[in-house]
């Protein structure tokens, strides 16, 4: 999935200051699977804004609304009602989801109220951690199901820096397990160490973000 | 007309949501509102101190109670297991939020206790209401939505 957390509050009402009556989007697909986005987020996030607007002494009128997915068409037309009330929008779903409310309701501001950060999983509850960075030429099969591209504080194709802590954590960050110890465990729990020798064919960079902004055509889904 | 309205002063507002079984077994749940002894308190029974979301939490202040106190069982006394931990690492997160904005962290608080008597939650309110005492009334009170 994909997550995000909360801005923090003093941040989104600098954003508010100003505003007559916002609307507060919620998304309930990836970002209230990270409870950063979701009903349960906007429920809580609009009296502490209202309380946080009051306490600087500015009055700022908070509407909310969690739809399914802010990143369809067909979802976020469900806001074309609300908006009309409104003269700004905060959205607690991933950038996509922003970026999608800002180009449907382009007449008004639609701020972020979260960062996104990474494609990344619930390793523990109240624990995500990342797992892909959509780098367009997956490697997983020649890694043991382990990705070095998100997971790797360099993001290193060819095995560990050198740097790894002796309990096998990353040497940039001790509360991240160094991914290519773990690839190396995993290769030696299934007899195939030898084939992290073999020479791999280059990786296509240019299908990542290097390659400038992606975009996916399929004619035969096209109208 | 209120009875904070009715003493003309202010009175603290606190409200207490716990959990029943922290209650000495065969007493009467404290529900409803008791204004005494300069404060006023609101008891809300829960099955389980866990009860507790943090939307709640913040509509409670949001309508201007000055002080929330969430009741819980001891460590390891849980009914539920870890029913009262819960409640308490969103309570802590959720003061953390109130220092943030500024509305005072003091406001949200939990306790834990076993075989109270609603003398013991009055107390219990009592000191939410000292600790708020220095933050003035909650600035949302009468503030329409
Ligand atoms: S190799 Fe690329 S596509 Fe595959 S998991 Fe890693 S970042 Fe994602
Ligand atoms: S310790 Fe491991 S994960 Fe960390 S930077 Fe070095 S190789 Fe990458």
């Amino acid at each position: 999935m994909i997550i995000a957390e909360w801005k923090p509050i003093p941040e989104l009402v600098s954003m508010l200051k100003g505003h007559k009556s916002v609307l507060l989007v919620g998304c309930a697909t990836c970002v209230a699977e990270c409870a950063a986005g979701g009903e349960r987020e906007v429920e809580t996030l609009a009296p502490l804004l209202r309380m946080a607007l009051k306490t600087e002494g500015v009055s700022v009128e908070i509407k909310r609304k969690t739809i399914e997915r802010q990143c369809e068409w067909e979802f976020v037309e469900a806001l074309a009602g609300e908006i009309e009330e409104v003269d700004a929008v905060l959205s607690i779903a991933c950038g996509i989801g922003v970026q999608a409310l800002s180009e449907r309701f382009a007449h008004l501001p639609v701020y972020p109220g979260v960062n996104t950060t990474s494609l990344a999983i619930r390793e523990q509850p109240g624990l995500w951690t990342a797992r892909c960075a959509a780098c367009g030429d997956c490697v997983l099969g020649e890694t043991f199901g382990l990705c070095p591209v998100a997971r790797c504080a360099k993001s290193l194709m060819n095995g560990p820096c050198g740097g790894t802590r002796h309990n096998g954590m990353c040497e940039v960050d001790e509360n991240v397990e160094c991914v290519w110890n773990l690839i190396y465990e995993r290769a030696k729990a299934r007899g195939e160490l030898q084939k992290l020798y073999e020479v791999r064919r280059a990786k296509n960079w240019s299908n990542s973000a290097h390659g400038g902004p992606k975009r996916m055509l399929r004619e035969d889904l096209r109208p | 007309m209120s009875a904070v309205e009715k003493q003309g002063e202010y009175q603290p507002e606190i409200v207490v949501l716990y959990c029943r079984n922290c209650l000495t077994p065969g007493i009467d749940p404290p529900s409803g509102v008791l204004a005494a002894g300069g404060i006023v308190a609101k008891y809300v029974p829960m099955p389980c101190s866990s009860k507790v979301e943090p939307s709640h939490l913040m509509k409670i202040l949001e309508r201007g109670a000055d002080g929330v106190e969430v009741v819980g069982c001891p460590d390891g006394q849980c009914g539920f297991l870890d029913g009262n931990r819960r409640a308490d690492k969103r309570v802590t997160r959720l003061r953390s939020l109130l220092a943030e904005i500024k509305l005072g962290e003091e406001r949200l608080c939990m306790n834990r206790g076993t075989r109270l008597t609603s003398e013991a939650l009055f107390a219990l309110a009592q000191k939410r209401a000292r600790a708020v005492a220095g933050l003035g009334p909650n600035p949302m009170k009468g503030v329409n939505r």
